[in-house]
């Protein structure tokens, strides 16, 4: 209460009118990545609403410049761009990986502080001069890969096989898990790519069949990770099938049915929220988020996507207020944006839906396995928790 | 790569290779009679599967009001008595979905002939007015119209999969569904019609005297636009019944009707955009080739097929005048 | 006034304040860089490629890999960028230029799609569609290109230079000659254009100007991966350049200024519009272009140039090259030919054919229709192969050599139907004559350093107007010229071109009778002069009057020769044209 008056105080003090505080946001709206994009806007939507409503942060109206990059790196780029020049204090995006590195140089030669919603670990690993500036709230291929493979070793998994996306994700993937895999004792027998736009993987799939590994990962994200694993049924292939939390969505499982049945996928905590056990730290805060969400888009619409989103936000918030109270953004932009991004490193222990963040100056996803990775189960068209590794 | 393999193997890329097949008929048709290669061939395949899940799930298609859009542009430029044949068979379509929305077997025969109506009317509104232009100006239109009704997709049916019924559940042998034995007996069908339809008719030898000289077709009383919108009708609905029936093997989107023309484009070329035998023939060797390299080489399966299209080019080179005609 | 395009170079310094609009200008340079490589291959050669932006990303990759990978200098990423696409452009150019014109946009298609997947796949290699990071900036002379305002002036000012170069090529025998192949492959050959080299030349240029684009590109973002260089960026760059008008250097500009600019401007205004959100910037591309390529099928540019100022031509100044009149003794055997044979399908159109032609004679060919003469006009020029029989010229076989080859020894021809090129001016049109004569390639032309022997050639073309006097249209665009000053003008470029046995197809086609006398006095004059000329036409009088002497052809073979008397006496000759049994 005492901030908000000494606010409005400061509001009547000052000579200067106070200009809303703008947060740029980039998401992949459309184009292959806009199942995960579109989420994220509407969270980011959702986010404005309930400020317009609850007065904004410390006393200031708050507007997120919303931009769409397509899926293309060039967009994202000139997002970015455009962004800084609107005198944003920080920015939120993109979607995907490539995305993501493209507008690094960006924001690292305008300073300003970035957090970003996309995968790689290359984002935010290792912290130089170039990531000094940006973090990101997604898990990375790494974590999730390591769940996978704890998961696998705990049903006595020996062999694995791979079939991915030939882009930036199933890349990622295939890198990651083989390398969990290989700490972990697995082997990868076989390695194959297929294409978003393919019609049939039959080809790779025989050629998986061969090696009769005890367990196949698919690389995959949103619908067109069903094929493999249809595929894979009808040839008749018997052992586990694991598919990547790129396919946490509704229309996964409606496009899958019953061959989908029994998939195992690593997924934030929010997938299940309802099911995880009562100690879980993001329990509460994913239940929250769900709750708000369905209510503007309807009973079983969140998606873990989206989340990511709020997370950014929920880590935001925060450093925001701290941040204003060291600078004001309307004198100094630049220190601002600094303080802003010393203050979002300063995050230590922050609960949100996908695990509990705590930054540091060489970490920068700030998420520990144990609180940000379950393994779920598709059972009668739904997820079903089936392990947490605390 | 044993005998089992490489059975189911042949049969993945029988089933593929007619659908190229389908394609590079009506790539070759469409640009034998108008000169327009008809790259956005792919979307009309794609926009019969996913109006009928739209119908099936009891809402009215974005492709429909396309459709009439463009069946009044083609009424607005058609002068006279012209100008009824698109408003009444608008009509008539926009009737029939509506009673698809009822009865959900109408919903295929609505499917196909929003994409025959669609095609028809793209001919007459974007390529007849384009009178006698050179057949790179309606290959820059082809891509223009295909960049639209993709992202026209996009927003219609939005960016994920779906999976429509098939026609037949199960399989016949390994490797086989009952639905792959439909799409291969359509194939054949339909090979077998345009063959009958161009060899015994009158119309259809017409249709092939108009392709290799407009002008004589004139004199001889067959008109070009007609010609032409015949031409995309058959292209179209070829198109409309492939998409229907492929698309509970694959799961339609609106993006993947574009590499499904694209290969059966580079079998068309294969045939030197003259030839339907070279061009199917060349349809089954690309849908062979792809079988195998995703087998042996599956990141670059995509890039080996089209550069399937290299020997191709330099045997056609070899047949080249140094200066041409 | 051609130096005026360095006020682009003004642009960083007005938009300074506005940094988001620096970044604009920097994409409008790239991309208008790429835009002029298509002015070169569809805008001058008439071709098209899909596989524009496969050039870039042969220049972007090239120098990520050789920055990232091996530490070497930006600058030697800039040559093997350059030579990669080079590379590569002959590799795609030599497989496809031969083939017939619309082979060669549906091959770069597949080129594109390939090189994109390629790209993607391999990981090892490129990086994957994660791609390559932190490409160190570029450094002018120790100065770090590292933001976007100084950025723009390095693409800038290679922008200017590019169309300094085009406007070289333009103004040049090569840009006459591609603009005449575009026209016509056959025209052009018969003055000593090779249309597959020089197609092929075109397509290198264009390519390596695309490579440029990309190795900048890649320093700008200073992050390289394959989605700028797919087709959709392809044929992005192909919107631009046709929407904006290919045919013109000020055309392709505007295209890239107005779609860099809109782009943005689009994607704000159209979910407004519609009321919902979405990229709808596909589906207003689309239709822009289809839009464009029916009401304004040549681009948006003619639109605006017709209220701009037209640039006033000059009358050439130099000493013009030299003209030889034909040397050598009168009567002397300049062309021979022996047993033609030539057949198409079933039907022998040339059977056993001979004849000479002696120096400075005019010989009629002569015969009623479908007897073969075109045919034989055709074998000798080289415009199709016999199947039996030879020709010589001047004691040289020439049997079987395309007509590019066969005019650079002194024979030209013209055609029945005038195959002049509308859109250059008479004094162009004459100096296409001057091809074979002149020798700067492409290395010289787009330096500028062609200017004196090109003001030469065009005072030769001056000089060849003057003798069939129609200097005084000089600057006129060719196309407003009447039927009997188009033929004029054809025999104005045969001479320019210092032929010594003209072969004229038909010309007192389409003449009428003043005109055609003065068509005979002209030839008779240059008969003087000692010009060998034979004549294909059916004009009797015009003949009769003219020739030496006569050779008759019926059902493809040579039923008579002799004077105009002797051959009009012949009763073969008379039964064949009334059908008489003498």
């Amino acid at each position: 209460m005492k901030r908000w008056l000494l606010a409005g105080l400061f509001l009547a003090l000052s000579a200067l009118a106070q200009g809303a505080l703008k947060v740029g946001v980039v998401v992949s709206a459309t184009g292959p990545a806009a199942s995960l994009g579109i989420p994220e806007r509407n969270t980011m939507l959702l986010i404005q609403e309930i400020l317009e409503r609850t007065g904004g942060v410390a006393g200031r109206k708050v507007q997120f410049v919303i931009l769409d990059d397509a899926s293309d790196t060039t967009q994202a780029v000139r997002n970015t761009r455009r962004l800084v020049e609107e005198g944003v204090v920080a920015i939120i995006g993109t979607t995907t990986t490539p995305a993501s590195l493209g507008m690094i140089p960006v924001v690292t030669e305008a300073r300003v502080p970035t957090i970003s919603l996309a995968a790689s670990k290359d984002i935010i690993h290792p912290v130089d001069a170039q990531r000094f500036w940006v973090f990101k709230t997604p898990q990375t291929e790494e974590l999730m890969a390591r769940a996978i493979a704890a998961d696998m070793v705990a049903r006595g998994v020996k062999t694995v096989g791979y079939i991915g996306f030939n882009d930036a994700y199933g890349e990622g993937w295939a890198r990651f898990f083989e390398a969990e895999a290989r700490a972990k004792g697995l082997q990868v027998v076989v390695s194959e790519r297929y294409a978003r736009t393919d019609t049939s993987v039959t080809g790779q799939v025989l050629r998986i069949l061969a090696r009769r590994p005890d367990a196949v990962l698919i690389g995959a994200s949103g619908t067109p990770a069903v094929l493999p694993q249809r595929t894979l049924r009808e040839r008749g292939y018997g052992g586990l099938i694991y598919q990547t939390h790129g396919v946490a969505n509704p229309d996964f499982l409606r496009v899958g049915g019953k061959d989908v049945e029994g998939t195992l996928l690593p997924a934030g905590p929010i997938l299940v929220a309802e099911q995880l056990p009562a100690g879980f730290p993001s329990k509460r805060v994913a239940l929250d988020y769900i709750q708000r969400y369905e209510a503007k888009h309807g009973i079983g619409s969140y998606s873990t996507f989206g989340a990511h989103a709020w997370d950014a936000w929920l880590i935001l918030r925060p450093a925001l207020e701290r941040a204003l109270r060291r600078a004001d953004p309307d004198r100094d932009l630049a220190a601002f944006r600094a303080a802003l991004r010393d203050e979002i490193e300063a995050t230590r222990g922050l609960v949100a839906t996908h695990g509990v963040f705590t930054f540091s100056r060489e970490d920068h996803l700030g998420l520990r396995f144990e609180d940000s990775a379950v393994m779920v189960q598709v059972e009668d068209g739904r997820w079903k928790l089936v392990r947490t590794f605390r | 790569m044993d005998a089992t393999i490489l059975g189911l193997l042949l049969l993945d890329a029988l089933q593929n290779g007619v659908i190229y097949g389908l394609m590079a008929v009506g790539l070759v048709l469409v640009f034998a009679v108008t000169r327009v290669i008809l790259v956005p061939i792919g979307e009309l395949l794609m926009f019969a599967p996913l109006s009928l899940v739209w119908l099936h799930s009891g809402k009215l298609p974005g492709t429909l009001a396309l459709a009439l859009a463009l069946g009044l542009l083609w009424a607005l430029l058609a002068r006279g008595r012209g100008g009824l044949w698109p408003l009444l068979g608008g009509l008539g379509l926009f009737l029939l979905f509506l009673l698809a929305l009822k009865a959900p077997l109408l919903a295929y025969p609505a499917s196909v002939l929003l994409v025959v109506y669609l095609g028809v009317a793209t001919y007459r509104v974007f390529f007849q007015p384009m009178r006698e232009a050179t057949v790179l100006a309606y290959l820059i239109m082809a891509v223009g119209l295909h960049v639209a009704y993709q992202g026209l997709g996009l927003v219609f049916f939005g960016p994920e999969q779906y999976r429509p019924a098939p026609l037949l559940s199960g399989e016949v042998v390994v490797g086989l569904s009952w639905q792959g034995v439909l799409v291969l007996l359509f194939a054949g069908a339909a090979v077998l019609g345009l063959y009958l339809f161009f060899r015994l008719s009158l119309y259809g030898k017409a249709l092939l005297a108009a392709a290799q000289n407009r002008l004589g077709a004139r004199l001889s009383g067959i008109r070009p636009e007609e010609a032409g919108m015949v031409a995309f009708a058959i292209a179209s609905l070829l198109a409309g019944i492939s998409g229907l029936l492929l698309a509970p093997l694959i799961n339609a989107a609106y993006f993947m009707g574009f590499m499904l023309g694209l290969k059966g484009f580079v079998a068309a070329i294969l045939g030197g955009l003259v030839s339907y035998p070279v061009a199917l023939l060349g349809a089954l060797l690309v849908g062979l080739f792809e079988s195998l390299t995703s087998f042996y080489a599956s990141a670059y399966k995509e890039a080996l097929v089209f550069l399937l299209l290299v020997p191709a080019l330099f045997l056609q080179s070899l047949r080249a005048r140094a200066v041409e005609e | 006034m051609r130096y005026l395009w360095f006020a682009l170079l003004l642009l960083p310094l007005l938009l300074a304040p506005f940094p988001f609009y620096l970044t604009l200008l920097n994409f409008f340079a790239l991309s208008a860089l790429v835009a002029l490589s298509l002015y070169v291959l569809t805008g001058l050669g008439g071709m098209t490629s899909f596989a524009q932006a496969a050039f870039m990303g042969m220049g972007a990759y090239a120098t990520a890999l050789l920055t990232v990978k091996g530490g070497f200098s930006p600058w030697l990423g800039l040559l093997l960028g350059l030579a990669l696409s080079f590379l590569l452009a002959l590799v795609l150019g030599g497989l496809t230029v031969r083939l017939k014109g619309h082979f060669l946009p549906l091959s770069t298609i597949a080129w594109q799609v390939a090189l994109y997947i390629l790209a993607g796949n391999l990981v090892g290699l490129t990086g994957g569609h994660t791609g390559l990071t932190d490409l160190p900036p570029l450094l002018l002379l120790g100065l770090p290109l590292d933001n976007t305002f100084r950025y723009a002036f390095l693409g800038l000012f290679l922008l200017v230079l590019s169309v300094l170069a085009l406007q070289n090529l333009r103004e040049s025998r090569l840009g006459r000659a591609l603009l005449a192949l575009r026209g016509d492959a056959l025209a052009a050959a018969s003055f000593g254009v090779d249309p597959a080299g020089l197609r092929l030349k075109a397509f290198l240029l264009a390519g390596v100007m695309a490579g440029l684009a990309g190795f900048l590109y890649a320093h700008f973002l200073r992050f390289v991966n394959p989605t700028p260089f797919s087709l959709e960026a392809s044929i992005k760059y192909l919107v631009m350049a046709v929407a904006g008008g290919v045919g013109a250097i000020p055309g392709v500009l505007l295209g890239a200024a107005l779609f860099t600019g809109l782009e943005d401007w689009l994607k704000d205004l159209l979910p407004l519009l519609l009321g919902r959100q979405g990229n709808y910037e596909t589906i207003a591309y689309g239709l822009v272009l289809a839009a464009i390529l029916i009401l304004a099928p040549r681009g948006l540019w003619p639109l605006l140039a017709r209220y701009l100022p037209q640039k006033e031509g000059r009358l050439p100044q130099e000493a013009p090259l030299p003209l030889k009149p034909p040397s050598g003794a009168r009567g002397e055997v300049v062309l021979e030919a022996q047993g033609l044979r030539k057949a198409f399908g079933g039907l022998l159109a040339v059977s056993g054919v001979s004849f000479t032609l002696r120096r400075g004679e005019i010989l009629a060919l002569i015969g009623p229709n479908g007897a073969g003469k075109t045919t034989v006009f055709n074998l000798i020029t080289g415009a199709i192969l016999p199947d039996g029989g030879r020709v010589f010229l001047f004691g040289r076989e020439i049997t079987g050599l395309p007509p590019y080859r066969i005019h650079p020894l002194g024979l030209g021809r013209t055609f029945q139907h005038p195959h002049l090129f509308p859109e250059l001016s008479v004094l162009e049109n004459v100096a296409l004559g001057t091809y074979a004569r002149t020798r700067a390639g492409f290395p010289q032309v787009l330096l500028g350093l062609h200017r004196k022997e090109e003001g030469r050639a065009l005072a030769l073309a001056y000089q060849a107007l003057k003798r069939v006097g129609l200097e005084s249209l000089a600057l006129e665009k060719a196309e407003r010229l009447p039927a009997g000053q188009q033929r004029l003008l054809e025999i104005a470029r045969v001479l320019a071109s210092g032929a010594e046995v003209l072969l004229l197809d038909e010309p007192g086609a389409g003449l009428r009778a003043g005109e055609k006398r003065e068509l005979a006095h002209l030839l008779r004059s240059l008969s003087r002069e000692g010009y060998t000329i034979l004549i294909v036409d059916h004009d009797m009088d015009l003949i009769m009057g003219l020739a030496d002497r006569v050779v008759v052809m019926n059902y493809g073979e040579k039923i008579a020769e002799g004077t105009p008397m002797e051959v009009q006496r012949n009763p073969l000759v008379r039964a064949a044209y009334l059908g008489e049994v003498a």
